[in-house]
């Protein structure tokens, strides 16, 4: 994280938004807002003496509520930049009008409530989506599992909060209910995966490995608990993946085939209710924490952003590649290029293997000076074009523009308004031939000619 | 002609979008589908670029029907 | 007067199993215009490629059709062919009857040929009226974007600035690292993921 910061060829914009985008290859114009932070970070050194002293606390979002965050913050303490934001909805002096005590107390006088949202326009050759993913919203579709109603069924990401020694429980496994370590543990695999009528038809392929990694630090961390995993099928293909997961069952966690039925409370406990389809048998297990696999599903907008650069998606909303097997890093748009979970659910390896992939794909496109393009494209005849721009209108991609020329007329120049065709724009789609009545515009390589020459020679 | 006969056979002349519909042609062929031989496909950039004058010609040249997809 | 090359393809048996192919040379190569025609067992392949470069030159062909699989698949490979021999690439028409005929029509075989050398004809007639097309050339920013700064969007504007162009990494979040940054150990090394 720190080496994306640091490069001298990486200008890095966080807490900022791509807004716009128009151009083509070689050729795009976005417009960036950066939204305000209301820290100048070019003063800020990042000290945190500010986020000590704010009063107003609000429960963490990034850590699931476990702790709580002031309203100037940074979401974890190795964050890349280390520098704050102030969270203006939550902050005491933009509800009230008072307040003001990080701007009185930063040595720096880095704190800036009069900070605006900046729009900065950029000239770039390739666009790269790697917008990644968020986890399916199970709270509204698994009315087994308590509809979220139970506080000690969380997800597998919510897990990985609390075993994260950099966490706000310092690494503990504890019951969010009342803070307990918890004995025994339950996972439940696919949820919202592989499941038609409630989820999404896919699998979201790493949740098997980090379901068994998560059953492996309950067993590491609690001595004495027991770990239990409900599952449909043991999905391994990766290099060490399935050793990975033997070892976990060697260290004793129990893998049960078949889909939990229901959950609900037992004075502090949670009973599992489901079927070893294995055994043909039901079992209940005494479960004093539950964890979900939650399914990968696109990122949160990201349909926003994919209509901004002209981003095919999939069924479910990834970001659709040109061709499965041949194609995967790139997009049906020349210059736009994809990596990470944004193209589909995929762990760490498989996305930094896509990303060099994709980063390959875009070195190859900048190591030119120019680009050839297609010439099957519409071109105007200015001696019968009008310069009524009826052809203008239609275009979809602003690929026509007005152009003045001059002509003789009995001898005198006379000036006049025409249309022309930006080659770079022009995606050959032909709209504007059949807009022009003047029959001025007309399509490289799919001629009025040669279309009707065809309608002959099938007719014949 | 007169389409009660058991035996007609239109001539159906299609127009297909290079990127969606002849694609999908294409995908009717690799996952072998059937479909009656009597359509005959020209390919276009879009759909848009068909002219109302390319499918009155077909007509005006015997085409039976006239698809236009995209 | 034009002087038209026509290739007509086997594809093994895709197409050679399903449509009598002599029978399509043969009455395809009435069309008016029409200099040189033939078959091969596959047309894309380095011999058949070669079998177009020797005809464009012996024949001294100045268009040609190839009647084989979709466009979407081997245009771009034929243009390339006789851009080798010395044509302009744009000289140049596919009949697909492949996708779009004997694997679709495969149980009706008479007429699957008849529609083949219809297809063939409307792209003999196409080729008679192309004219040669000239690629233009766009300018290149050296400059990428990477939208999301996770660890595919780090790993990415990474390798690119490694390569010395310039990247700007844009991120929604105060923080760059994504679902990762979020992770304690990851499998399947068990290693941190800072
Ligand atoms: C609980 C859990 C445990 C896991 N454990 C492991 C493990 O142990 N090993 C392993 O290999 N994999 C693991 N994974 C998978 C791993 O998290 C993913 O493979 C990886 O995070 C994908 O990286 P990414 O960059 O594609 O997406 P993300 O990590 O989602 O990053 C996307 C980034 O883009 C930003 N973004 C989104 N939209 C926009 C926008 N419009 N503009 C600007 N920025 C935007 C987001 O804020 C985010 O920072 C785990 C996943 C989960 C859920
Ligand atoms: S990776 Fe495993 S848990 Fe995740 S959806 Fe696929 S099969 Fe289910
Ligand atoms: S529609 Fe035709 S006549 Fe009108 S401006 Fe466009 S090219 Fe010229
Ligand atoms: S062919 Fe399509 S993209 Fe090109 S100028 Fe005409 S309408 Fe615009």
């Amino acid at each position: 994280m720190v080496a994306a910061a640091q490069h001298p060829n990486i200008k890095l914009m966080t807490y900022s938004e791509v807004v716009d985008v128009s151009g083509y290859i070689g050729n795009f114009e976005v417009t960036i807002k950066q939204k305000a932070r209301y820290v100048d970070h070019s003063k800020c050194t990042g000290c945190g003496t500010c986020f000590e002293k704010c009063p107003s606390k609000v429960p963490s979002a990034y850590d699931f509520g476990l702790g709580t965050r002031k309203a100037i913050y940074i979401d974890f303490p190795t964050a890349v930049p280390n520098k704050p934001v102030i969270d203006a909805e939550n902050c005491r002096y933009f509800k009230t009008g008072k307040c003001g005590i990080c701007k009185k107390i930063c040595p720096t006088g880095a704190v800036d409530y009069e900070q605006k949202e900046e729009l900065i326009q950029e000239k770039v050759g390739a666009i790269v989506m790697a917008t990644g993913f968020d986890l399916f919203n199970w709270e509204e579709a698994y009315g087994e599992y308590g509809y979220g109603r139970f506080k000690d069924v969380i997800s597998g990401l919510h897990f990985e909060r609390m075993s994260n020694a950099s966490g706000l429980t310092g690494g503990k496994i504890i019951r969010p209910s009342d803070g307990k370590e918890p004995k025994s543990v339950v996972f439940i695999k696919c949820v919202g995966s592989r499941d038609e009528a409630k989820g999404k038809e896919y699998c979201s392929r790493a949740c098997c490995m980090y379901t068994a990694k998560h059953a492996h630090q309950v067993l590491d961390k609690i001595p004495g608990s027991s770990a239990y995993v409900f599952y449909m099928d043991v999905r391994t293909p990766g290099k060490a993946y399935d050793e990975f997961y033997r070892r976990t069952v060697e260290e004793g966690v129990q893998y049960i085939r078949g889909r939990v039925s229901k959950i609900y409370p037992s004075g502090d406990k949670l009973i599992v209710m489901g079927t070893d389809t294995l055994l043909g048998r039901p079992v209940e297990v005494e479960a004093d924490l539950v964890v979900l696999a939650t399914a990968m599903v696109p990122s949160k907008d990201s349909d926003k952003i994919a209509q901004l650069v002209s981003c095919p998606t999939d069924k479910d909303g990834f970001f659709q590649e040109a061709h499965p097997k041949l194609r995967p890093v790139e997009t049906m748009t020349a210059g736009l290029f994809l990596a990470g979970a944004c193209q589909g659910p995929k762990d760490i390896p498989d996305t930094v293997s896509q990303a060099s992939g994709a980063a390959a794909k875009v070195c190859a496109l900048l190591s030119h000076n120019e680009l050839a393009t297609d010439p099957m494209i519409s071109q105007i005849n200015e001696a019968l074009c009008s310069g009524c721009l009826v052809c203008k209108g239609v275009c979809p991609y602003k690929a026509i523009e007005e152009k003045t020329i001059t002509e003789r007329v009995g001898g005198k120049p006379v000036e006049r308004l025409v249309a022309s065709v930006n080659t770079g724009l022009c995606q050959g789609c032909g709209n504007c031939t059949v807009a022009c009545r003047a029959g001025a515009a007309n399509l490289k390589g799919f001629t009025n000619d040669q279309v009707l020459a065809e309608v002959d020679a099938l007719c014949r | 002609m007169s389409i009660d006969t058991k035996d007609f056979q239109p001539k159906i002349v299609g127009f297909t979008c290079n990127w969606c519909s002849y694609a999908g042609a294409d995908l009717a062929g690799v996952s072998r589908m059937k479909y009656p031989s009597n359509i005959r496909v020209i390919r276009v950039p879009c759909s848009g670029r068909v002219n109302p004058q390319f499918v009155l010609r077909a007509f005006q040249k015997g085409a039976d029907s006239v698809l236009v997809s995209g | 007067m034009k002087r038209i090359g026509l290739f007509v393809c086997w594809c093994g048996s895709n197409i050679g199993g399903v449509i009598d192919v002599p029978a399509v040379v043969q009455e395809a190569s009435k069309f008016p215009g029409v200099v040189y025609a033939t078959d091969y067992k596959y047309m894309c392949s380095e011999p058949g490629q070669e079998t177009i470069i020797k005809a464009i030159k012996e024949h001294n062909l100045d268009r040609v059709v190839v009647a084989s699989c979709t466009p979407r698949l081997h245009e771009p490979t034929f243009r390339k062919t006789l851009a080798k021999a010395g044509l302009n690439p744009y000289m140049f028409e596919m009949a697909n009857i492949r996708e779009q005929c004997t694997w679709v029509h495969s149980d009706e075989k008479e007429n699957a040929t008849t529609k083949a050398i219809a297809l063939i004809k409307r792209a003999l007639s196409k080729v008679s009226k192309v004219e040669p097309l000239y690629e233009s050339y766009i300018p290149v920013t050296k400059k990428a974007l990477v939208i999301g700064g996770g660890i595919a969007g780090m790993q990415v504007a990474l390798d690119i600035a490694d390569s010395g162009h310039e990247v700007i990494l844009v991120e929604r979040e105060p923080t760059i690292g994504g679902k990762m940054a979020m992770l304690d150990k990851t499998f399947p090394t068990l290693d941190c993921s800072a």
